[in-house]
């Protein structure tokens, strides 16, 4: 963490949706910016250069995806989505323009921290940091290319190695369906869910103390899946 | 074209007293033309006189005058030229032969004349019938809906033919769509030679072999498939409507408005798809702002009780049941949207290929704090294939059947989710150690709503009626039984063999 309190601009139609998130980040140590609009928003995130942005995907003055889109590819600048629990597809399309992640309304607030966590640590956080990273029972060496389960070292296939270090260089952070496939399998293969599943099961054999019930490699369902990292 | 035939029926007597004046008037004046030639260069070249004014009235009006023209001609030669003059005695051979040549040149250029006049008669009455059907087709073309275009027919028609006309249509009992003048009634005799139209698509009616006693006669207007209506025609004063020879101009017609019927019929179901495409499309968007609106608050009253939770724990049971209870309303709220999409017809289904542990997962997470006090046990084998499952869709199905569990079980009773591979299916059943089912027999969800109605506590009836709309709009199945060994529910989603994936083995594949 840096020596200044991170600030998140909130983009949120709704005063009671704003008024609440600020209570929480606040609560967080989170310095908060609001804007009601699309744009304010975009003035906001001009002016006030937030470290994360949480956009409200349904505001009344601008196509969500299109400020996806404007707010995207600025390494400073973290942004999490926020829609409604039924549109799977939009919140796809989201993070495939360059969304690092989203929350579902009504969210939990604890997930919500998480997740703002989880991009802060990525964006603040230096590229040596990000060598290994810590999700108990493993531990997963980027440098080293080495996985260990309590210490011992688990012998992985390349695939699966490269699945798990695509989803261990974003931890916290959904990574879609799309996404993997392409990093693993590469370009032409981005329609084969299959291939991730089965690749996700066999690794989860491997890393997870209960594979039937995991919790280190989670699913997003019809999104993708995430790497919980151990909080800091 | 009865206005037409009118006048020439009237023009025509007239005409015909002009041409035999004319041929007489002709022959007249050739025979002046003669008398004031013989004097002068002898009769030899007046034969020749007869010859242009036989061959005029042949030319221009036909047999009758040119043979009147011919015999006068060949008369007023034989009294006014041929020795003895004055008489119709003919003495010389070469003068009978004069005469013989006129009646001759008479007949044969008048029957010359007169094909060529009925074959250019003909050509106009085909340019006339062309350009009546062009202009009925043309009227009709401009207009778009039925009701309109019916109307024009009937009005076209009436003119064309000079009588009352209607439109009829709709089996088994004909039906006046249009009449010109309106307010025609039908006996009961024309509403059965219309019927007879209608189901035979043959004529019928007055003037016909079929339902004589009928006052109107029917035409069927046939599309490429059927018979679309049936047009009426009747005189008021009950002569026969259309004479055998205007048929088939008639059915000409006929046909260009079935056309033009079929094509606005074409016209209003495309605009009702795209007006129930637009309804579709309204619902949707009504579907999701309800969803907003009731969620928006929903959002703020959770994030409240949690903010509640960790600052102000003065009464922490009371803010516990905040937060419980409004996750139930937030599962309410998301079980009536998904039960207005249903009934809106408005559930897209996306499959791809899932893997059971990650949906059972996800559903348990989202449920964690009602599953807090129960034990939830796993059992899913590392074996069991993928099944093709739209994510979301499933991903409701399970929060309904383990919180359905979970309500049925107490509030601590275990809840036991298991994946079976059987030979035909796979399947995932979630089972509960709670009072169970009324009855013995296994039963599809279907079944087991309708007995059961809204009688199983909590809504349980909307969350599985969810599940079976659900799963059936993947093509996989819901089933609802008692535990063979214990007290107890089992409620079980069926993925047909059809959407069982087999591809294990390509886990290392591309």
């Amino acid at each position: 963490m840096p020596a200044r309190a991170p600030k998140v601009l909130i983009v949120d139609d709704e005063p009671q949706i704003r008024t609440l998130l600020k209570a929480t980040l606040g609560r967080a140590g989170y310095v908060v910016v609001e804007a009601a609009n699309g744009r304010e928003a975009l003035s906001a995130k001009t002016i006030d250069k937030p470290d994360l942005v949480l956009l409200d995907l349904g505001l009344p003055d601008r196509d969500g995806l299109e400020l996806v889109e404007l707010m995207r590819g600025d390494p400073r600048s973290a942004l999490i989505v926020v829609s409604a629990r039924d549109q799977t597809e939009q919140k796809v399309a989201a993070l495939d323009l360059g969304a690092d992640d989203y929350v579902t309304k009504p969210f939990d607030t604890e997930e919500l921290l998480a997740r703002v966590r989880a991009c802060l640590r990525q964006r603040l956080a230096s590229e040596t940091d990000q060598q290994v990273v810590e999700a108990d029972p493993i531990t997963i060496d980027l440098l080293a290319r080495i996985v260990r389960r309590d210490g011992k070292e688990v012998h992985v296939t390349p695939k699966e190695w490269n699945l798990l270090a695509a989803l261990a260089k974003h931890p916290g952070r959904v990574l879609t369906h799309q996404m993997l496939l392409r990093s693993v399998w590469g370009p032409a293969q981005v329609g084969q869910t299959e291939y991730l599943r089965v690749a996700i099961r066999s690794l989860r054999q491997k890393v997870e103390a209960e594979p039937s019930q995991p919790r280190l490699i989670v699913n997003e369902p019809g999104v993708g899946y995430r790497l919980m990292p151990n909080e800091p | 074209m009865t206005e037409m035939d009118v006048t020439r029926a009237d023009s025509s007597i007239a005409t015909r007293i002009q041409a035999y004046a004319g041929a007489i008037a002709m022959v007249a004046v050739s025979t002046l033309v003669g008398l004031w030639i013989a004097p002068r260069w002898g009769t030899a070249p007046v034969d020749m006189i007869y010859l242009p004014a036989v061959l005029a009235a042949a030319a221009l009006w036909g047999l009758g005058p040119a043979v009147v023209a011919g015999v006068l001609a060949a008369l007023a030669y034989n009294f006014f030229f041929t020795a003895p003059v004055h008489t119709f005695r003919i003495d010389r051979v070469t003068d009978i032969v004069t005469v013989l040549v006129l009646l001759i040149v008479a007949l044969v250029t008048s029957k010359l004349a007169a094909g060529i006049r009925s074959q250019a008669r003909i050509a106009e009455a085909h340019a006339a019938r062309n350009a009546t059907i062009g202009g009925f087709a043309g009227r009709l073309l401009s207009l778009s809906r039925e009701t309109e275009i019916a109307e024009a027919a009937c009005t076209e028609l009436r003119r064309l033919f000079d009588c009352n006309t209607m439109l009829v249509s709709e089996l088994p009992e004909p039906r006046i769509i249009t009449a010109v003048p309106a307010g025609n009634r039908l006996t009961p005799s024309d509403i059965a030679a219309a019927a007879l139209t209608l189901e035979s698509g043959e004529r019928a009616g007055r003037g016909t072999n079929r339902s004589q006693p009928a006052e109107w006669v029917f035409s069927p207007v046939r599309s490429s498939s059927a018979v679309i209506a049936a047009v009426g025609l009747a005189r008021d004063d009950g002569h026969v409507a259309v004479e055998d020879e205007q048929l088939p101009l008639l059915d000409n017609l006929l046909d260009q408005l079935a056309l033009a019927l079929e094509r606005a019929r074409a016209e209003a179901d495309r605009s009702e798809v795209s007006s129930l495409r637009e309804r579709d499309r309204l619902r949707s968007a009504l579907l999701s702002s309800v969803g907003h609106d009731l969620r928006t608050p929903l959002t703020a009253i959770i994030g409240a009780a949690a903010e509640l939770r960790c600052n102000d724990s003065k009464n922490p049971a009371l803010v516990a049941t905040l937060e419980s209870e409004a996750s139930k309303l937030e599962r309410y709220i998301s079980n009536l949207l998904d039960m207005a999409r249903i009934e809106a017809g408005a559930v897209k289904v996306r499959t791809e290929p899932v893997d059971l542990v990650d949906a059972v997962a996800a559903a348990i997470k989202d449920l964690r704090a009602t599953l807090a006090e129960h034990e939830v046990a796993v059992d899913l084998p590392s074996t069991l294939p993928l099944v093709r499952a739209d994510p979301q869709l499933l991903h409701h199905c399970l929060i309904n059947l383990i919180d359905n569990a979970a309500r049925h079980s107490g509030p601590t009773g275990p809840i036991n989710i298991t994946g079976a591979k059987g030979t035909s299916e796979v399947r995932l059943t979630i089972e509960d150690e709670g009072p169970g089912l009324p009855q013995e027999r296994e039963r599809t969800l279907d079944t087991f709503m309708r007995i059961e109605g809204s009688d199983r506590k909590g809504g349980a009836g909307l969350g599985l009626a969810i599940v079976k709309s659900f799963t059936e709009a993947m093509g996989a199945r819901a089933t609802a039984a008692n535990r063979d060994a214990g007290r107890g529910a089992v409620f079980s989603i069926r993925f047909p063999k059809s959407l069982v994936v087999d591809a294990m083995e390509s886990a290392d594949a591309g």
